[in-house]
């Protein structure tokens, strides 16, 4: 016998039956089992019917299949063209400030009908951090936070200097960014 | 007194030929078939079984085929590998080793039947390649050999990790021999006969498939099977969390494919066994032999009836053994590897008394019987 022998309690005590292990086995396999038929079931399915979803295995075969992300994705931010066709910043630069990396430039100018507007609206996007701070800041709900989360990487750092013509869509394709911030707007009123 | 009814028969050129046929039928099903795409068929069955999707992104012209394409990068990839032999080596044991282990698991195949016995044109096809009268003794033989190759693989290496396995295939192989033939005893008390045809003719009723004259053997040989097989649960000779790949760690390119072939002819020839011995071979439940071919008769005439029949009948056997290998397949994606000392356990203190148990009840219930 060893010198130091000590029997150590794990607090594990099987039934008669799991000591046999053939019925324990048996139940793993059923369930491994399952999950193979009905994943393959549902494989065929996609495939006779064309719609990934159907195939119930989380996995997306991405460069083909895009996820569906939610509206409260944080991807690029965006500038809102409304929909006469000039932008809806008024260059207050609330989200200048309110930038933590302090990504983003604004030089403010005004039209003759006395409404400002940004002459140029630079977004570096090597330095946001994609915090959705200035959507929050920003009064004219001109800057949202849009889905896209591709095409942002550059070997140029030059590259990802983003200009008012780049950062501008229109309103209509914001929407669902829009309408979220505003319930999410009118949520805060009720802390 | 030795018999000589595997010979062929005095019709020599139909029985020539019929023996080449069945031949190049078994070798194209185990080499064209089974042995390539077992590779796929476990990534695919392991992802599903998994939640996830497996091998689908090698395509030809945009078409992936379910990931089938793989197999064939698999070969390309093999065949222009490096064949690298490491320094100090055994050389020629190093190039001798994957043959012996991949040549055991095909010819194992020589006795089993994958159909019975058909008259075609006054010439009788009897649809096994050697109707041996010691059939099962003649595949445990075969099978032993098997395990030479991957011991000399691990010796011929010099290399720590490979002898380490080698070693453990040696122990574990050398246990579960013995438990495997005296599990299988029972069967052959049952039935009286060695002869897998006989014993496949035997079970041409349903009740009198093998599974239920011989459940505690069937069990039993399937945990010995497994560990014949050295796959998960049992896989300590190639356990790579422990041993690098084991026996087969130094091997690359077609050497390394031989090991892998191996494995899955191995568990193609498992599968075919279990269904000769305990799922009773090429027959259909609750159809006779000659009742599918009086049927097919009546409908094709005599000759293309036996035929008909003849295709039905392989036709359900690689049926039950595909779904066996998918079965053995579900076993070993499912359970964890044992600890040495358990496999060792298993195969003395708990699979060979129950064998022995076995083999004293059957006697008992055949006394009672008779």
């Amino acid at each position: 016998m060893v010198a130091n022998y000590k029997k150590v309690n794990r607090g594990v005590t099987l039934t008669f039956w799991e000591r046999i292990y053939v019925m324990e086995v048996m139940r793993g396999i059923i369930i491994t089992g399952r999950h193979f038929i009905r994943n393959w079931v549902s494989t065929i399915r996609s495939y006779v019917s064309g719609n990934p979803a159907d195939r119930g295995i989380p996995t997306i075969y991405y460069p083909e299949e895009k996820p569906l992300l939610p509206e409260a994705y944080r991807g690029r931010p965006m500038l809102v063209r409304a929909v006469d066709g000039k932008e809806k910043c008024v260059a207050c630069g609330l989200c200048e400030v309110a930038c933590p990396p302090k990504c983003i430039t604004i030089v403010g100018a005004m039209r003759p009908d006395g409404t400002r507007y940004p002459e140029t609206y630079t977004l570096d996007g090597a330095v946001c951090i994609f915090c959705g701070l200035c959507e929050e800041a920003c009064p004219e709900e001109a800057i949202v936070m849009s889905p896209n989360y591709e095409g942002l990487a550059e070997y140029d750092r030059g590259l990802m200097l983003y200009d008012k013509e780049a950062l501008l869509v229109p309103e209509e394709k914001l929407q669902g960014r829009l309408d979220y911030i505003r319930r999410r707007m009118f949520n805060k009123c009720n802390y | 007194m030795f018999d000589y009814t595997y010979l062929p028969a005095p019709n020599l050129i139909p029985s020539i030929v019929e023996m080449m046929l069945k031949i190049v039928f078994i070798f194209s099903m185990n080499m064209g078939v089974f042995a390539p795409l077992l590779g796929w068929v476990e990534r695919k069955q392991s992802a599903l079984m998994q939640d996830r999707i497996g091998a689908n992104r090698a395509e030809i012209f945009g078409f992936t085929v379910f990931g089938l394409l793989h197999t064939v990068t698999d070969a390309i990839k093999l065949l222009t590998k490096e064949d690298f032999i490491p320094r100090g080596a055994d050389r020629p044991l190093h190039y001798l080793a994957p043959f012996i282990a991949v040549v055991p698991s095909l010819v194992a195949f020589a006795v089993i039947p994958f159909g019975g016995k058909y008259m075609l044109w006054g010439h009788e096809v009897n649809l096994v390649i050697a109707d041996l009268n010691v059939g099962m003794l003649y595949v445990f033989a075969v099978a032993s050999l098997a395990t030479y190759g991957a011991v000399i693989a691990g010796w011929a290496s010099n290399n720590s990790w490979s002898m380490l396995g080698s070693m453990r295939v040696g122990a574990q192989m050398l246990s579960y021999e013995v438990a495997m033939g005296l599990t299988l005893v029972g069967i052959f008390m049952v039935y009286g006969s060695l002869q897998l045809t006989t014993i496949g003719m035997a079970q041409e009723n349903f009740f009198h498939w093998g599974i239920f004259l011989q459940p505690l053997g069937f069990i039993l040989f399937i945990a010995c099977a497994l560990a014949e097989n050295k796959r998960t649960p049992f896989d300590m000779p190639e356990a790579e969390s422990e041993l690098i790949a084991g026996y087969f760690t130094e091997y690359s390119g077609l050497k390394f494919a031989m090991f892998w072939m191996a494995e899955f002819l191995e568990m193609v020839t498992i599968a075919a066994v279990l269904v000769a011995l305990f799922f009773g071979g090429w027959h259909i439940p609750f159809i006779t032999h000659q009742g599918l071919i009086a049927a097919m008769g009546y409908l094709f005439g005599a000759n293309f009836g036996a035929i008909a029949a003849m295709i039905i009948h392989v036709a359900v056997f690689w049926l039950k053994v595909v779904v066996w290998i998918m079965i053995l397949m579900l076993i070993r994606w499912s359970l964890p590897r044992f600890r040495f000392d358990q496999v060792m356990k298993l195969g003395w203190k708990i699979v060979l008394p129950l064998a022995l148990a076995n083999i004293f009840i059957t006697g008992l219930v055949l006394l009672a019987v008779r």
